[in-house]
């Protein structure tokens, strides 16, 4: 495939006549890590809830390889293989891990309502599979001990880790995780941190927005800067760190203070 | 334990499908019909709201519009019980369909408001388009057909007997269907749907098509479950569209706790005896009925289904 694997063009979107993103283009190539920061009301949580068809854009269209989403339903993104995480974390309480993980992944098998009601072979087959991915993917983030146990006994960190595993569950191109360490103690960040890393590894591309500036340098390989809805700056990490225009926004510096040092 | 259940399954219907021969009280069949009728009513809701999460107060109207259907096409068209029956329930689950797909668009509660809407609609046309419902007289003179149940020779569909043996023939066939679906993915991606939407869509599942599937083949076997019973009531009229059936209905899917099939089931089965048996008392059975039913909220919040699962977490938690 030529080209990036995610492309947004001029995404555009107002509350009220407040404006929350304006005219944002970015790239995701095939396979990469890509960090979003910004402000508190920097825009986002609209930019990640518009790009996976949560809330309508005003403007801008957005492609997952080459197929465009403008339009579609959220559960239409997840066909094309676009996942993504919720920063009030999501999880169905009273259904067990491995359940929470073979719902997010039924969609996505070919298996029809009429294969699933017949419980023929195929069905069978496709769910053994379904569970053994579950199994994996729960040894991965290190939830295997509680797999038959319900979501809700799991705690903020662990619920956190269970979302991930389920975002993969869907065979994703594409990874967006809303906030994946925000209000988590530094062991379980480093825990998130590696599980990320290996399902990279396993091929998907990632989105991350984080406010955890230290965690997304240390991961992406760009990172895109948001402030009042604008992209302010883009680029590896590195260069990030020293923008002028990042450290205004995030330091409240004027930006030729900061670039005098 | 899945064998005992089989075999505690296979005795019930062993049980009740055999009342005809070692009782001949008219009595007991009129309350196994009723029980028969309302347990596929409370299993249709409970599809819709105890899986999948929408109240609706449209199971009524699909309920009267399978009776006026099977009905009106029984005596002005001269079509046979069982093919009028299952018109109507094709045209429950299509008109349900028609309503579902238009106001879960905006949302759930726009639903809840159109099904309420929609009940009280067929009560109106039911009492107000004479020429086709002869209005607030109803249709009288409906009879089950006068073909004896195979293999007896004896009792006959039109006789108390045999149509309960016909509606529990029904309620039976219903609940193999529902479990069967409940019990399978797509009863998980109900269930999915009703815990927490937004995720069940970012993970690929389109809501809007589950509900509508659920919808559809609640209205379905409600649709028929009317168009049967107006031949045991011999007469359909506007009350079929009462309140009271709604009313029913949700006491047994909140006691029986909405999401529990068996728990459904059970309460179905209790609160189509329970006013019976209060009948020694007229006076305080109304009274009595809503004791029963405080005491069971509170003793259960969650419905036979919500204490049997407490109890079954109790029972595995180590000591």
């Amino acid at each position: 495939m030529n080209g990036p694997l995610f492309e947004v063009r001029g995404l555009s979107k107002h509350y009220f006549g407040v404006t929350a993103v304006s005219e944002l283009s970015f790239t995701i190539p095939a396979g990469g890590i890509v960090g979003l920061i910004g402000p508190n009301g920097s825009g986002k949580s609209t930019t990640i809830d518009c790009i996976s068809g949560f809330q309508p854009a005003d403007a801008g269209r957005w492609f997952l390889g080459g197929d465009e989403l403008t339009e579609a339903k959220p559960h239409t993104h997840s066909a094309a293989g676009l996942a993504r995480t919720f920063q009030t974390v999501r999880a169905y309480d009273r259904l067990s891990l491995l359940d929470n993980l073979a719902v997010a992944a039924q969609a996505h098998d070919g298996v029809g309502w009429w294969a699933a009601l017949r419980r023929g072979p195929r069905l069978r087959e496709s769910e053994a599979a379904i569970a053994a991915r579950a199994r994996e993917l729960l040894n991965i983030v290190g939830l295997s001990e509680y797999a038959e146990a319900p979501a809700g006994i799991l705690s903020y960190g662990q619920r956190k880790l269970l979302a991930i595993a389920a975002a993969m569950m869907t065979r994703p191109r594409l990874v967006v995780l809303d906030e994946p360490v925000a209000g988590v103690n530094p062991t379980m960040i480093r825990r998130i941190e590696a599980a990320i890393r290996e399902l990279n590894a396993g091929g998907a591309a990632l989105l991350i927005v984080e406010h955890n500036v230290g965690f997304i340098m240390n991961l992406c390989r760009t990172v895109i800067v948001l402030e009042q809805g604008r992209k302010i700056a883009e680029g590896a990490p590195s260069l990030i760190r020293e923008d002028p225009r990042v450290l205004a926004a995030y330091l409240g510096v004027e930006p030729q203070a900061a670039a005098d040092g | 334990m899945k064998a005992f259940r089989a075999a505690a399954v296979t005795f019930a219907i062993a049980v009740l499908a055999s009342l005809p021969l070692w009782s001949a009280s008219p009595y007991l069949f009129e309350l196994g019909i009723t029980a028969a009728v309302f347990t596929v009513l409370s299993t249709g809701l409970n599809l819709v709201y105890g899986y999948t999460g929408l109240l609706s107060f449209a199971q009524v109207a699909f309920f009267g519009i399978g009776g006026y259907a099977a009905a009106i096409l029984g005596v002005n068209g001269g079509w046979p019980v069982f093919a009028g029956a299952l018109a109507g329930g094709v045209l429950a689950a299509t008109l349900g369909l028609l309503i579902g797909y238009t106001s879960l668009r905006l949302s759930r509660h726009a639903f809840a408001i159109v099904s309420l809407s929609f009940s009280l609609l067929c009560l109106i046309l039911a009492r107000d388009w004479v020429s086709l419902t002869r209005g607030p007289m109803g249709i009288p003179g409906l009879l089950g057909p006068a073909v004896p149940l195979p293999g007896t020779g004896r009792i006959r569909f039109d006789q108390p007997a045999g149509f309960y043996e016909l509606m529990l023939l029904y309620a039976l066939i219903v609940l193999a269907i529902v479990h069967r679906l409940v019990r399978s993915r797509i009863g998980r991606a109900f269930v999915a749907i009703k815990l927490n939407q937004p995720l069940a869509e970012s993970q690929g599942i389109d809501p809007l098509r589950y509900r509508l599937l659920a919808i559809g083949v609640s209205a379905f076997t409600t649709g028929i479950a009317g168009g049967l019973y107006v031949f045991h009531l011999t007469i359909v009229d506007p009350s079929i569209f009462d309140f009271y059936y709604t009313e029913t209905m949700l006491i047994m899917v909140i006691i029986g706790g909405p999401g529990s099939f068996w728990g459904v089931v059970a309460a179905s089965l209790a609160f189509s005896a329970i006013p019976d048996l209060l009948r020694f008392t007229t006076d305080l059975r109304m009274v009595l009925y809503g004791l029963v039913l405080i005491v069971a909220m509170l003793a259960m919040p969650g419905g036979i289904g919500g204490w049997v699962t407490a109890r079954r977490r109790l029972a595995v938690k180590p000591a």
